[in-house]
């Protein structure tokens, strides 16, 4: 079900798991868009040879796989703000889950505010934060 | 009574959750805690009042700390206004054998928290600066662990001889009550928080999947 207006959404409502697109394709991809091509981000080998466990998903990225997941689930919502916190890298061509739950309800203000993971296969949360999203009434 | 004791509210620098919504949390997904305790990070939250959001929803909220030393991160359960004249509780240096004398002083208990963790865990200072005096408990169910963590914690607490606690480390809402500590009877205020981890008859849970 998607979310169309505040009334819609109830405390504890879980949002659709989205599963992320982490592969090299992808990721080398995005960090040319965004100008964050560095081999870090864009080769195994090299991002090892810098000490890491393999290339790393941009925190950018990630962030917008959060953004995207709020917008399958509420899709004429605006994002006021996706606040994280990155606890371990999300590396490339692993599987992730995301997931989201809402933890407040602001009717007067129209905002919700959700909490958001990202969890390895093991079910290690490597990234969390949570999200305030505008939900208007239709005029 | 089952408490949570390892959590942070928006006090916390990285900390996302507000009290009243872990209260509406625990309530409406019918989380198996009494109650939890708002383990701030390098403070004491001598100034939030939660005592009718706890009667509102039944629960008991405590409030203790989690302060930095050459050891890595440890709660600190028993905070007064002596305590925390003994130490700066802001600076991320403290000496671990400060932090403990200055407990045993005030009536207060430290206890190592993610010990299994590194650079910010017990386990891994060990080696460089020995077992420390004075730890009689250390957590060894954490809900933010990764990989082996809890392991090298239990590992470590069997071969030292310590007792374990068990507690979620929530920064955000639905992250409460991962991991919490059983006790045996009622706990209503820190005092008998503390009087129960002295009394030393309590257990470590997980309820991670």
């Amino acid at each position: 079900m998607t979310i169309n207006q505040i009334s819609d959404v109830e405390f504890g409502e879980e949002l659709p798991v989205f599963t992320p697109d982490t592969s090299l394709d992808n990721v080398r991809r995005f960090a040319t868009a965004a100008g964050w091509a560095g081999p870090r981000f864009t080769d195994h080998e090299a991002a090892r040879a810098e000490g890491l466990p393999g290339a790393l998903v941009p925190g950018i990225m990630s962030q917008g796989f959060l953004a995207a997941m709020i917008h399958r689930w509420a899709p004429e919502s605006r994002i006021e703000k996706v606040d994280t916190v990155f606890r371990a890298p999300v590396i490339v061509d692993q599987p992730y889950t995301i997931s989201g739950v809402v933890t407040d309800i602001d009717e007067e203000t129209e905002t919700v505010e959700i909490d958001l993971t990202v969890n390895n296969e093991a079910g290690e949360t490597r990234v969390f934060g949570t999200a305030t999203v505008r939900i208007a009434t239709p005029a | 009574m089952i408490l949570d004791l390892h959590t942070h509210s928006i006090k916390s620098d990285d900390g996302r959750a507000k009290v009243p919504n872990y209260c509406q949390w625990i309530r409406a997904r019918e989380i198996p805690i009494d109650g939890f305790v708002l383990t701030e990070h390098r403070q004491f939250d001598a100034e939030s009042d939660y005592s009718s959001l706890a009667a509102k929803f039944d629960l008991c909220i405590l409030k203790a700390s989690e302060v930095e030393t050459e050891y890595g991160h440890v709660l600190v359960f028993g905070v007064t206004d002596a305590l925390l004249s003994a130490f700066d509780f802001g600076d991320i240096h403290l000496p671990l054998k400060r932090v403990v004398e200055a407990c045993a002083a005030h009536g207060a208990v430290p206890v190592p928290c993610h010990p299994g963790r590194k650079r910010v865990g017990m386990q891994a200072h060990v080696g460089e600066f020995g077992v420390p005096e004075g730890i009689r408990i250390v957590e060894i169910y954490n809900g933010g662990s990764r990989d082996q963590e809890d392991q090298i914690a239990q590992t470590m607490a069997n071969e030292l001889g310590y007792l374990g606690i068990g507690g979620s480390d929530a920064h955000i809402v639905s992250h409460i009550g991962r991991c919490a500590t059983r006790f045996p009877g009622p706990i209503g205020n820190t005092a008998e928080l503390v009087e129960a981890l002295r009394a030393e008859d309590f257990e470590a849970l997980t309820f991670r999947t």
